[in-house]
């Protein structure tokens, strides 16, 4: 699923990469870039983590034309007189206008990296209530935003990523260069899709997926534990040989009925309290009256 | 057999469950008659249907006029948006007039995926299969050699079910065509028309924007008690889809310790002062899984008189539970109001789970088979949501305590 997404997020997409201090999201965050570039769409990237010769570094020089980086790592709560882009810009009037500014036919896709950063100088509900904002505005096509968790509360990334469409949680895997996306995707018909996946990114930004994570001998060790044999290891025996089995089935039980009569009981007909008598062999059923030696 | 006043009119015949009473209370009503409502056999209220009729019957009979249920989200708000779509849908198929409030998609959107009503009066599910008369060679007589009577009865009583329903029944993977939809009343509040969101809030005024206009709406048509009763009356469905998400301003989902954590419960008690006086009955959602203060969500609970509370499986490790492959998640209820009474109708089975065919919502006990093997395995109970510890000091508690 990690490569559908790479592929494409659908218009009035939200994407979160979620990633913490022992993994980056940053690398998979430039193939999102990368892949996108390749697809021929605008980009404008909010930096405020990193500067931006360390966003570029390893993207195509010829692809930079087409992506808009608005520094704001130099200065973003505007402390020198002239800002290139402030905290205080992350609202949807402000982006808008930005956005516009580039005049391209196409909608833009929006990356912000990171909306940590955002989290730290704005408050939760606001940000929440900017990136609804814009993915309901036409301004921008798509949000792709890098979060840090280890940053925040609970409740505020809970918070943020109710909002996503799709999330990737990105951690560390067993070997060197390898790492495990979990991706959650929520389609609009309220469907949930979910998946794991080792993978590994290369250095011009591809993303190979390795493997699925290992997790089926975990579940079959658990199914073999289940059929313990309760006739097994008891001192005396509760098994039947197949002699024994025939004679059981062989063996005629009291009260037993004949079918007829087993379906007259089970299905009641109209007027129900039938008395059904078959008299039995020890059974002297005399026709005369029953009340002759009743002297 | 009393005579049943306001029943959708069916016959004795439809109304066979074996094992629950048919017993309908004989009342000279005084109450009004609204179509869509009857009186509860427990304690003459007026009832609604939530339109799930599983839920009905976990709720004492539906759900009483001017009081709030509050449903607990789940994850990834799949079935809790259902069970409010379902409560919309059946105020569509009563003629009640409908009330919608979002913050995070338009009213509309969750108006048009309304789930088409099943169109028998009051569709009688999967009958109980008949068994065949004339003698079929059949597996099942031989199958029980011994205790045969008891061949037609079903092995589990699982399915909840009373002895009339008065709701009706949905087919969820249609949606509901808009001639029906458009000849019900609705009025609709979406929060970005109402309010321009500015960052240095300092109280929370989605809330009293709701109030006020949910206040105006019920002078204008008439749903106020006080109002002489000189037209016929009807029931307004009010829908509260997300409340206290960050999408309405509120803080409480994204802090440990919110700065406004009295607006939404000051809001709850003003919706239930409104309710009690007017023909209303509400149906809120809240994403109760990203609040972390604990006391918070129990004054939440509190506030309302119904709740409950869904947990799907999707994404969870329980998903892989053998135990639970039947279902779609689990169902808790958390609260059963005691309305001018002092006891409450408890549900007498605690261990419920909810699964979602295409026909029917179904709320079902569920049973755990014993557990035969030599290593009892422990369900993991799933992480715990913030349980708050004893100091108060941190909101989010540690997964195992071993001692």
């Amino acid at each position: 699923m990690l490569s559908e997404l790479l592929q494409g997020i659908e218009s009035g997409g939200f994407l979160i990469i979620r990633d913490s201090c022992s993994y980056s999201g940053r690398d998979l965050l430039k193939s999102f870039i990368t892949a996108a570039l390749n697809r021929e769409e605008v980009i404008h990237i909010l930096c405020f983590d990193v500067s931006e010769e360390e966003l570029k570094d390893g993207l195509k020089p010829s692809d930079t034309k087409r992506l808009h980086i608005h520094n704001a790592y130099s200065d973003p709560l505007g402390w020198t007189g002239h800002p290139n882009f402030t905290v205080q810009q992350f609202s949807l009037e402000d982006l808008t206008n930005l956005v516009k500014q580039t005049s391209q036919p196409k909608p833009a896709v929006l990356v912000i990296d990171s909306l940590s950063w955002i989290l730290r100088h704005k408050t939760p509900p606001a940000v929440c209530q900017t990136l609804q904002q814009l993915r309901k505005g036409g301004a921008v096509r798509a949000v792709i935003g890098l979060l840090h968790t280890d940053m925040h509360q609970r409740g505020t990334v809970g918070s943020i990523c109710h909002l996503a469409t799709s999330l990737i949680s990105v951690a560390p895997g067993v070997k060197g260069k390898e790492a495990v996306a979990r991706v959650t995707k929520r389609s609009k018909s309220g469907k949930v899709m979910q998946d794991e996946e080792i993978f590994c990114i290369t250095e011009d930004f591809s993303v190979t997926i390795l493997s699925k994570p290992s997790h089926a001998e975990h579940k079959t060790n658990s199914t073999e534990e289940e059929q313990a044999d309760p006739t097994a290891n008891l001192t005396f025996n509760l098994r039947l040989s197949d002699s024994e089995l025939e004679a059981k089935q062989k063996l005629t039980l009291p009260f037993v009925f004949s079918k007829e009569k087993k379906t007259a009981l089970l299905h009641p007909g109209p007027g129900s309290g039938r008395i059904l008598y078959e008299p039995d062999a020890n059974d002297d059923y005399d026709q005369e009256d029953p009340d002759d030696d009743l002297d | 057999m009393a005579a049943p006043v306001n029943s959708v009119g069916k016959t004795s015949a439809d109304r066979l469950q074996a094992n629950c009473t048919s017993f309908q209370k004989k009342t000279r009503s005084k109450l009004i008659s609204i179509p869509g409502t009857r009186p509860s056999v427990q304690n003459g209220q007026l009832l609604v249907s939530t339109g799930v009729t599983s839920l009905d019957y976990l709720l004492g009979g539906g759900l009483a006029v001017g009081t709030v249920l509050l449903i607990e989200e789940d994850r990834f708000d799949s079935y809790s948006r259902m069970i409010l779509k379902y409560f919309l849908a059946e105020g569509v198929v009563c003629r009640h007039e409908l009330f919608v409030a979002t913050a995070q998609d338009n009213p509309d959107e969750i108006l048009q995926e309304l789930p088409a009503p099943i169109l028998d009066d009051v569709a009688v599910p999967k009958p109980v299969e008949q068994p065949r008369l004339t003698g079929e060679p059949q597996d099942t007589l031989d199958a029980m050699k011994i205790a045969w009577r008891y061949q037609n009865l079903p092995k589990v009583q699982s399915a909840l079910a009373s002895s009339s329903r008065f709701g009706h029944y949905y087919d969820v993977s249609k949606t509901m065509e808009a001639e029906i939809r458009q000849a019900a009343k609705c009025h609709r509040f979406y929060l970005p028309d109402h309010i321009t969101p500015s960052s240095a809030a300092h109280r929370v005024e989605s809330y009293s924007a709701l109030l006020k206009s949910l206040q105006e709406v019920i002078h204008r048509e008439g749903f106020d008690l006080a109002t002489p009763m000189s037209k016929s009356r009807n029931i307004l469905r009010v829908g509260l889809h997300s409340l206290g998400s960050a999408l309405w301003g509120d803080d409480l989902c994204c802090h440990d310790k919110p700065r406004h954590s009295h607006a939404l419960t000051t809001f709850l008690y003003g919706l239930r002062a409104l309710l009690r006086s007017s023909l209303l009955v509400a149906v809120v959602t809240l994403p109760s899984h990203l609040i972390q203060d604990r006391a918070l969500m129990g004054n939440i609970t509190r506030l309302c008189d119904n709740a409950i509370a869904l947990e799907s499986f999707k994404g969870s490790e329980r998903e892989t539970n053998p135990l639970y492959k039947d279902y779609h998640g689990l169902l808790y209820v958390r609260q059963v109001p005691h309305l001018n009474s002092l006891a409450r109708q408890l549900p007498d089975h605690k261990d419920l789970a909810f699964k979602l065919k295409r026909k029917q919502f179904t709320i079902e006990r569920l049973h755990l088979p014993p557990d035969l093997s030599e290593t009892v395995s422990r369900v993991s109970r799933g992480e715990p949501v913030g349980v708050a510890s004893a100091c108060g000091s941190r909101a989010s508690g540690t997964k195992n305590l071993d001692f």
